[in-house]
């Protein structure tokens, strides 16, 4: 069982099922939903005693996209880098993006949604 | 002592005018001839005694002679050194009869016996038949020709030249060449034609300024002109070619729109098709996903009829996401793709080797020939033999397994491949349909598709320049033809 899985996503039907996936397939009870990237910074830099093991980001989010996210975690304290694993989440299935994430030494997969059972235990067991 | 020294005179005088080239004939106040040259007789082909003592207009054709014993004495009235006919063709008649162009210079010359006329005659039939050769060539030219002198005078034009600039001929020649610019143009002008009699050399005119001709109408053409100094008998001329670029520049600037709209417009599809894989798809799996949670939570409430119409739209709604990621994919085909070295043998063994279980449960037999190699974008190259293949499995006969022949031949520098089947074939209306997106020729639960495999085929084609078709006969099988450029690099 992990602490808590973050879900930053705008999408909230979205959030709804992956949590939803995430709670049934009993990895942890404590899902934390942020739906842009400013409110998710916020709650990390807020919370530093309760951050998430495991984030996964969205890409197109107004206010605030996946890529930001990314450049102003990356400005957070190191800790951070080193106890969060970021998997991106995302609709996009555009080759383009996916070589983007290289550019960010701190994503560890990128996933097409939705969000299965399947794949979410294939991320759990390769970085927990 | 007195009569030697008119003697020598007289021989000096004799010799003189036996040696110059030219036809040499004087005349009398009354219009006889009181000598002639040796040359004269050569270019008339009288003896002397015929000649002298003779009316001078034995030697004119019979059409001017009423006309000449005034003009005779017109010289008279008042000798000098002149031309004869004062810009008038001139010419002369030859004992049998036969007439050709003269220019005749006039010298009054006085004696003891009175005033005589000293007339030096030139044949200018080769000068004349040069001179027409020249006006035919510039007649024939496909450009507007413009002869102009040093003093910027018009002396020749062709008739591609009267259509040009709205002009006759005769408006034109004469009239200074500044005539045929714009007068924004024509301050400078006169300085341009001077530098250029300066130093004379063929040459386009303007050296890269857009140049305008005025029409006789006031409007403006735009034009490309060439220059081509030409040496004559009345000095340095040039010869000016004028071409009306205007349809060209409209082309240009047609052509240069349509580039950008281009531009714009793929700029516009790229973003379509983003939009299509993103926008598109987030409601589709929304879609997906509640039909999974109702499934889920409601499974043994719902009824079999419910079941089934639930099943339909899951079907439905991964159809759709296919054919959006088709689409995507159909868009992106070739970019960032880079042209590298391509095994031809090695991409269709491996096509075949990933399509190995679907070979197998079909029991097809595939014939691969040598196949060469060459440049190209390898994965997209692979693309196209993957969907060549499983359509011939696909559209196999019942009950008959495929058999495949994968060839090419090398035909006039490039290299034509072919796919050939003996499956169900395709009706010669629809040859050229199933190369579109999403045609599709067939009910779904006849054969699966999305539509796109041919249309990816003939995309990938076309990025090569090559071209693809089908050969093909209901009930006897298709061959897939397509050519790719046999490109060395």
């Amino acid at each position: 069982m992990l602490n808590s899985i973050m879900l930053i996503d705008d999408n909230n039907f979205d959030n709804f099922y992956h949590e939803r996936i995430i709670k049934k397939s009993e990895i942890t009870d404590n899902v934390i939903t942020k739906r842009t990237g400013i409110e998710a910074l916020e709650y990390l830099k807020t919370q530093e005693n309760n951050i998430p093991d495991l984030i996964f980001l969205d890409i197109n989010m107004p206010g605030m996209n996946g890529w930001e996210f990314l450049e102003n975690f990356g400005k957070l304290n190191e800790v951070y880098r080193y106890q969060i694993i970021i998997v991106m989440l995302t609709t996009s299935n555009n080759p383009d993006d996916k070589n983007r994430t290289k550019e960010f030494d701190m994503v560890a997969e990128y996933i097409t949604k939705p969000l299965t059972k399947e794949v979410l235990s294939e991320v759990v067991n390769k970085f927990f | 002592m007195g009569k030697n020294l008119i003697n020598l005179t007289e021989l000096t005088f004799q010799s003189m005018i036996e040696s110059v080239p030219n036809a040499i004939v004087l005349v009398n106040k009354e219009g006889r001839i009181a000598y002639i040259n040796n040359q004269t007789e050569k270019l008339f082909r009288y003896d002397r005694t015929e000649l002298v003592g003779q009316s001078i207009e034995i030697l004119i054709p019979e059409r001017f002679r009423k006309n000449h014993p005034n003009f005779r004495d017109m010289f008279f009235a008042s000798p000098s050194v002149r031309e004869m006919g004062a810009g008038r063709d001139l010419f002369g008649i030859r004992k049998d009869g036969t007439e050709f162009p003269v220019e005749i210079g006039l010298n009054p010359l006085i004696t003891a016996d009175g005033t005589l006329v000293l007339a030096s005659i030139i044949d200018i039939t080769e000068r004349k038949k040069a001179e027409e050769r020249f006006r035919l060539v510039v007649e024939s030219a496909p450009n507007a020709m413009v002869l102009v002198n040093k003093d910027g005078v018009i002396t020749l034009v062709n008739a591609q030249a009267e259509r040009l600039f709205g002009y006759k001929k005769k408006e034109l020649i004469g009239a200074q060449l500044e005539t045929l610019i714009p007068d924004r143009f024509r301050r400078k002008h006169p300085d341009h034609r001077n530098s250029f009699f300066a130093s004379p050399s063929a040459r386009a005119m303007g050296e890269g300024r857009d140049l305008y001709a005025l029409r006789k109408d006031k409007t403006e053409v735009q034009v490309e002109i060439g220059l081509n100094p030409i040496e004559t008998d009345e000095g340095q001329v040039v010869l000016a070619s004028i071409i009306d670029i205007t349809k060209r520049k409209e082309q240009e600037s047609i052509i240069i729109n349509q580039m950008s709209e281009l531009g714009i417009k793929n700029k516009e599809l790229e973003q379509f098709a983003y939009i299509a894989s993103h926008d598109l798809q987030e409601p589709l799996r929304t879609i997906s996903n509640y039909i999974q949670i109702i499934e889920e939570d409601y499974w043994e409430e719902m009824n079999d009829e419910t079941k089934t119409h639930l099943k339909t739209i899951h079907h439905s709604t991964d159809r759709m996401n296919a054919l959006v990621k088709a689409l995507l994919d159909f868009s992106r085909l070739g970019r960032n793709s880079k042209l590298t070295k391509v095994d031809f043998s090695k991409i269709v063994n491996e096509v075949i080797s990933d399509l190995e279980n679907l070979i197998k449960e079909t029991d097809t037999k595939i014939h691969v020939e040598d196949l060469p190699v060459s440049y190209g974008y390898e994965t997209e190259l692979r693309l196209v033999f993957q969907n060549l293949i499983s359509n011939a499995i696909k559209f196999r006969k019942d009950n008959v397994p495929a058999e495949i022949r994968i060839g090419y031949e090398n035909k006039e520098g490039q290299l034509q491949f072919f796919v050939s089947d003996e499956g169900i074939g395709i009706e010669s209306k629809n040859l050229e349909r199933i190369f579109h997106i999403f045609q599709r020729l067939h009910l779904d639960d006849q054969y699966e598709g999305y539509g796109i495999g041919l249309a990816n085929c003939k995309k990938i084609v076309e990025l090569h320049r090559g071209k693809i078709w089908v050969e093909s006969e209901v009930g006897k099988g298709s061959k897939f033809c397509f050519t790719l450029p046999n490109l060395k690099l």
